[in-house]
């Protein structure tokens, strides 16, 4: 431990702590701006400069690390005199018009900064010149005015998502914030995560929804789960007078850290369809407005015959952005009560199907979590697009790239994540398993196989290669090295392997992992991304299997607020019976018998299982149309009409089956 | 003893500072007791008395030099000048006008608008002053007191106005010092 | 050949800068006497380049005085360029905040800028013919003139966070609902309002009974008359049609403030900063009109509140159903609209929906180009912007309330000048008719110029020789 003195007062901190972080543990606050907890220091602002002893002039507190024995000054009238200099230059070199701002008031940390200086006003005249402002991107807008180039969004950029698109162009007064090499926004590499408009302490960066809606001191803020994929970043939902007005990544979240996707961030926000407010009755072969009441007694009316029909009775559907609770509720009512054999999700099983039924066989998880991607030195993207979906699953691997991690790409298309690997093995398609083989193959003839090798011959497989893939036995080997010598390497895959109709590819799979040391008795480097927010939860639930109408006399839908594929529309258009449970219309309730309006994602609480296991809590921020239920009031309603007694002990339920991945309640 | 004189005016501003300071509102019974308010531009005097005021106020920047002479005027007779507003403070809303060239902001406002007739014609009479650079008041005079805001809020122009006409300079700060 | 001039500098009790500079005829009496709106800050050009949605927070500084006119004209304008029309709610909690500030501004006209004159004389000492003054001369009065614009201005306060340049309308509604226990603050606060606005009342009407002769002989004139109506002609202040009727009170027009250019434009003098608003069809200057409160009531059949409603019909019977032409008649006229605003706010009060949080309509349909029009308390206010696809301003044309008064405003300053200033003897006090000449259209000229000027005065009475015989100073 080291012991130093700052302003007076002595503390012991770890080796490597800067002045900065330890003054922050004793108590004292330095001003900063471009300092950051999530991203590493740079010392661009010079606010948070110190007097140390012995030193001949101040140093940035961010970017310096404590010595046994320093004294430290934060507070003295030279210092106080240079944070208004600082801040002066700050605002007189470009051009901040604070009365219109939509910071303004107590949001923009600049300026915050200012009024804790004391600052009436800055004694350097402005020079007026120009400044371009970008509005390219459709979700935010780029002022350079209000820029003081702190690079917190160049760093979010690289460091926490792995894009690299913002960077800073020429230097001195010149410096100027770009995209790749000076591109506007909307036409550059940028993916819309976000992440730069949640770093940036001024007006420079302005998210165009939320824009005048309310400062943060308006708002009531939300932690919630993103329920836009199974990743379930942790988010902060900022609401006014029951508006959405913005969402925020959750610093203290454990899955995310505070970093979202335009999944998570803008798209809940662009919502436009039209909201059902009162249940709907089809009469003379039209929708009609209808009572609560009417409605649950038409809906019983028909399904009451179908009690105990297995095979043609009552057909349900729920969609994964049910929480469990009601996931749990449907699965009783439809699957237990009903006993109907058809009762699934909208997903089918298709990301999780194959994965439950190894982890029966193998009678315990096998899958790890994503921690492993922040110190993997080693990944395998297989069957998967982490661009398309699951980003943020995919910044953890892309920000990694810059560390040394080592990326390998099988894909027998254009993957989104070619650019960055080390290897990209492109063969014919339908070959994985030959790949994978041959990787096997590969390690085990390379000496560098962690478990007992299966029993084949190495060097047939490999001679083999060629003529089944198309594929070069020397790159095979150099990924084989790759993965034989990987310190940590994890699998990620996807839909590409889950998806299949046998799970010839998956054994293959956990084959390779075993062989490379990804998956032992302690630990495992295997990760599905599986599908929507509540994938896992309904393979637990056992609501996996394909979805196949045969002469069922009424289908259920619980949809909530998903968006019914078009798929599914078609193959229900002849559905003698159709209850569709939404939160929107869509052509989906169109061709319903009845229509129940029900609450969207903002307006529910529940749980969420996400694709390594880990149990979170989603909370409301929102209250649903008087006229919408909850899903869990209409199950409920239902079974009690139907004089049926449901099951709502979801935690058991979700312990019934073995799960893929161990589930964490923590 | 008699109460110290206050003069103010209003430049290339939107008059919202002089507005702020009526939502002091009852309370301008108390500033009246406190000071003897001369001209203003709500009061019908016509311009700082000659003999000199106390303390004078401008809101609005400098765009123009009908502004220039009025803050060089409001300068030389007051003994505390202060500098009301955001406009007054830095230049404010109207310095955007910075970022063209005069020529191109008259054009557009007499003859390119959309509802200006055929005959459009850049107003040019002797009687009217020159559009200038908009300044904040310090590049024009020299300031005592700044008073940020868009208005200042009408607390914090009471606060200042009662802490002057006693005899103080003001502090602004913590609720009574904001930008916005 | 005279160049005999008298300058009058600034003209103050009015929001503004302005210069009057009366041209004296040989041997006494008036030439010509011309209006100087003397400054410009070029809003429609320093617009460009921003983002439509910002213009809600940047058109306020137009005016301090009517910050509101311009955040809801801009407000209505994004509404229409982004295609997000906002919910019912959220137009009565505008229309709302709206009330709030005719309210306020037409208070404060009245009691604080012209009440001066009225209450204690046109040639009253110029040191204490002001707010001041009247707080010497009657503190009770004043305490409710304080009072009624303090109502109008914590109405908007509660809506928008602050009272001036609040933050509240956004394209597609508003950012902020109206919790119950503001709105029965509000309600508790309109008896003592429309107490208040009938003492002014009372005051204007005594006031005109005294002074008949000078309220036929300042500044009455013929002219044509603007303001938004109702379907039914009634008195419309934040959306409605625009209805344009002539001198004899016969409609020329009632069109959709949306194509305004088809109707209106504007004519540029050299000799002021202040362009002049006319009806197209029928040229320059046969198109002049007047706008504000005695232009919108010769506009309206009605007032939709009851009221309102029995003085305007008082106001009407002044020529017999005819357009009152009077200037001074302005002052009349703001107050039955003070009136009005005060009913109209509990009427937004007692409706259903105004506690609703269905206040922002976040879905667009994007247009790119959008008008915004309603009436500021001076006149009718429109907004124009062009947008590209992202939203950036392309151009903006603002045609401002009180422009439309320009030509009226500089023949009020002629007229008067000529019918007081008779002979070369100038007292202060005419001077100062000249100006109330001025001020009796509550002129917004910081709106107006988008632009602010002003000047100092000093009159220098100059015999035809050119020398000088009379220095009148304003201190």
């Amino acid at each position: 431990m080291i012991s130093l003195t700052i302003d007076g007062k002595t503390i012991e901190v770890t080796p490597g702590t800067t002045i900065l972080r330890a003054a922050e543990m004793a108590g004292i606050h330095i001003p900063t701006l471009c300092d950051h907890d999530e991203l590493t220091p740079y010392g661009g602002c010079r606010l948070c400069i110190v007097e140390i002893q012995g030193f001949r002039i101040p140093v940035t507190s961010c970017t310096m690390p404590v010595s046994q024995g320093m004294v430290v000054q934060t507070n003295t009238a030279n210092l106080r005199a240079s944070r208004e200099q600082i801040l002066s230059l700050l605002f007189s070199e470009r051009n901040h018009f604070c009365p219109f701002c939509q910071l303004t008031g107590g949001d923009c940390e600049l300026q915050n900064a200012a009024l804790n200086e004391g600052m009436t006003h800055w004694p350097m005249f402005t020079s007026w010149n120009t400044f371009s402002v970008d509005t390219s991107h459709p979700f935010f807008v780029l002022d350079n005015n209000r820029c003081i180039l702190c690079r917190r969004c160049v760093r979010a950029c690289g460091e926490l998502v792995g894009n690299f698109t913002l960077g800073v162009a020429e230097r001195g007064i010149h410096s100027m914030l770009v995209a790749d090499s000076d591109q506007p926004l909307g036409e550059s590499s940028c993916i819309s995560c976000g992440n730069c408009v949640q770093v940036c302490p001024t007006g420079a960066l302005i998210d165009r929804q939320s824009a005048y809606r309310g400062l943060e001191k308006d708002l009531e803020i939300t932690p919630s789960i993103c329920i836009g994929c199974s990743v379930g970043c942790g988010v902060k939902l900022f609401t006014r007078d029951n508006q959405l007005v913005r969402i925020e990544g959750d610093w203290n979240a454990p899955v995310n850290c505070g970093i979202l996707c335009k999944t998570g961030r803008f798209k809940p926000l662009e919502e436009s369809r039209d909201r059902l407010t009162t249940p709907m009755l089809r009469l003379d072969g039209e929708l009609q407005p209808t009572s609560w009441d009417e409605a649950l007694w038409a809906i019983v009316d028909h399904l009451r015959p179908l009690i105990g029909r297995k095979e043609d009775g009552v057909a349900a559907l729920a969609s994964t952005r049910l929480p469990v609770e009601s996931l749990t509720l449907f699965k009783s009512l439809f699957a237990d009560r009903f006993q109907s054999s058809m009762v699934t999700s909208v997903e089918e099983g298709r990301p999780t199907g194959l994965l439950a039924a190894m982890a029966t066989e193998l009678r315990q998880p096998f899958e790890g979590r994503l921690d492993s991607l922040h110190t993997a030195d080693c990944v395998v993207a297989i069957g998967v697009n982490l661009v398309e979906g699951h980003e943020v699953a995919g910044f953890f691997v892309k920000r990694a790239i810059p560390r040394g991690l080592k990326l390998v790409v099988i894909d027998p298309q254009p993957n989104d994540l070619d650019p960055l690997a080390a290897y990209t093995i492109k063969a014919v398609r339908g070959s994985d398993v030959d790949i994978l083989l041959a990787l096997q193959a590969a390690v085990v003839d390379e000496d560098l196989a962690k478990a007992s090798p299966p029993a084949f011959d190495a060097e047939k497989i490999l001679a083999s290669l060629p003529g089944k893939t198309g594929l070069q036995v020397r790159t095979i080997r150099e990924v084989a090295r790759l993965l034989g010598t990987a310190r940590q390497p994890v699998i990620l895959f996807g839909k590409g392997i889950t998806a299949r109709s046998d799970n010839e590819t998956l054994r293959m799979l956990i084959k390779l992992a075993r062989l490379i040391g990804a998956l032992d008795e302690d630990h495992s480097g295997l990760i599905s991304v599986k599908g929507e927010a509540n994938s896992l939860a309904a393979a637990q639930l056992g609501l996996d299997q394909p979805f196949q109408l045969n002469g069922n006399k009424a289908v259920f839908v619980a949809l909530g607020d998903d968006y019914p594929s078009q798929r599914l529309i078609e193959r229900l258009e002849k559905a003698p019976f159709l209850v569709v449970q939404a939160s929107y219309a869509s052509p989906l309730t169109e061709i319903a018998n009845v229509v129940l309006p029900v609450e969207m994602w903002a307006e529910q609480d529940g749980h969420y299982l996400n694709l390594d296991g880990r149990l979170q809590l989603a909370h409301h921020a929102l209250r649903a149309p008087s006229g919408a239920w909850a899903h869990r009031t209409i199950f409920t309603a239902l079974a009690d009409r139907l004089s049926l007694s449901i099951s709502s002990n979801w935690k058991e339920e979700l312990y019934k089956r073995v799960p893929s991945v161990a589930i964490n309640e923590n | 003893m008699s109460k110290p004189k206050i003069s103010s005016d209003w430049m290339a501003g939107c008059a919202g500072c002089h507005m702020s300071l009526l939502d002091i509102d009852e309370r301008i019974v108390t500033i009246a007791e406190l000071a003897d308010i001369r001209a203003t531009p709500i009061t019908d005097l016509k311009e700082p008395d000659a003999g000199g005021v106390d303390v004078g106020i401008l809101e609005g920047g400098i765009n123009n030099t009908a502004n220039e002479e009025v803050a060089l005027r409001m300068r030389s007779r007051c003994k505390i000048l202060v500098a009301l507003g955001d406009c007054a403070v830095f230049g404010g809303v109207p310095a955007m006008r910075n970022f063209f060239t005069l020529e191109e902001s008259l054009r557009r406002a007499y003859i390119e608008t959309e509802s200006t007739d055929a005959e459009g014609k850049i107003p040019n009479d002797p009687e009217l002053c020159r559009p200038t650079k908009v300044r904040g008041l310090q590049e024009v005079v020299p300031v005592d007191v700044f008073v940020p805001g868009c208005p200042p809020d009408a607390d914090v122009i009471f606060y200042v106005l009662s802490e002057l006409t006693q005899g103080r300079i003001p502090e602004l700060k913590d609720n009574l010092l904001h930008w916005d | 050949m005279t160049n005999n001039k008298i300058t009058i500098e600034p003209v103050t009790r009015i929001e503004g800068h302005a210069k009057i500079t009366i041209h004296m005829k040989e041997g006494g009496g008036v030439e010509r006497a011309y209006l100087h709106i003397n400054e410009f800050r070029g809003f429609e050009k320093f617009c460009e380049g921003r983002l439509y949605f910002e213009m809600p927070s940047i058109t306020p500084r137009i005016c301090g005085i009517c910050p509101v006119s311009h955040h809801l004209a801009a407000a209505k304008a994004g509404d229409a360029l982004a295609g997000s029309p906002p919910p019912r709610p959220a137009s009565l909690l505008r229309e709302l905040m709206h009330m709030g500030q005719i309210i306020q501004s037409h208070g404060m006209h009245f009691f604080e800028l012209a009440g001066p004159d009225l209450l204690l004389g046109f040639d009253a000492d110029p040191a204490v013919r002001n707010v001041i003054g009247l707080i010497g001369a009657d503190p009770e009065l004043t305490l409710k003139a304080v009072n009624l614009r303090k109502f109008g201005q914590c109405i908007i306060q509660i809506l928008g966070g602050r009272r001036i340049h609040p933050n509240f309308a956004v394209p597609g509604g508003v950012n902020k609902a109206l919790k119950i226990e503001e709105r029965d603050d509000i309600l508790g606060g309109i008896d003592e309002a429309i107490s208040a606005v009938q003492v002014g009342l009372k005051i204007i009407k005594e006031w005109a009974e005294k002074n008949q002769e000078d309220i036929q002989k300042f500044a009455v004139f013929p002219s044509g008359y603007m303001g938004l109506v109702s379907p039914e002609n009634g008195l419309e202040l934040y959306d409605g049609t625009v209805r344009l009727k002539d001198s004899a009170g016969e409609q020329l027009e009632k069109f959709d403030g949306q194509d305004y250019l088809d109707y209106i434009s504007e004519h540029v003098e050299s000799w002021s900063y202040l362009k002049f608003p006319y009806y197209k069809k029928m040229g320059w200057p046969a198109g002049v009109y007047r706008v504000g409160p005695l232009g919108r009531l010769n506009t309206v059949d009605k007032i939709h509140t009851p009221l309102a409603d029995a003085e305007l019909k008082l106001f009407k019977a002044l020529n017999n159903g005819l357009p009152v032409e009077n200037t001074l008649y302005y002052h009349y006229a703001r107050l039955i609209e003070a009136l009005y605003a005060v009913e109209q706010v509990r009427v937004l009060l007692e409706d259903q929906d105004i506690l609703s949080t269905d206040i922002m309509n976040t879905c667009k349909d994007y247009r790119g180009e959008g008008v915004g029009v309603l009436e500021a308390p001076r006149g009718t206010l429109f907004h124009h912007y062009w947008a590209d696809e992202d939203g950036r301003l392309k151009r903006v044309n603002l045609i401002v309330a009180t422009g439309h008064n320009n030509w009226a405003m500089s023949k009020a300053v002629d007229s008067v000048a000529k019918a007081y200033i008779t002979t070369s003897e100038i007292r202060e006090g005419l001077l100062n008719r000249v100006e109330a000449a001025v001020r009796a259209h509550d002129p917004c000229l910081s709106c107006s110029t988008h632009a602010v000027g002003q000047m100092p005065i000093e009159i220098d009475v100059l015999d035809p020789d050119g020398d000088l015989r009379q220095t009148l100073r304003r201190d």
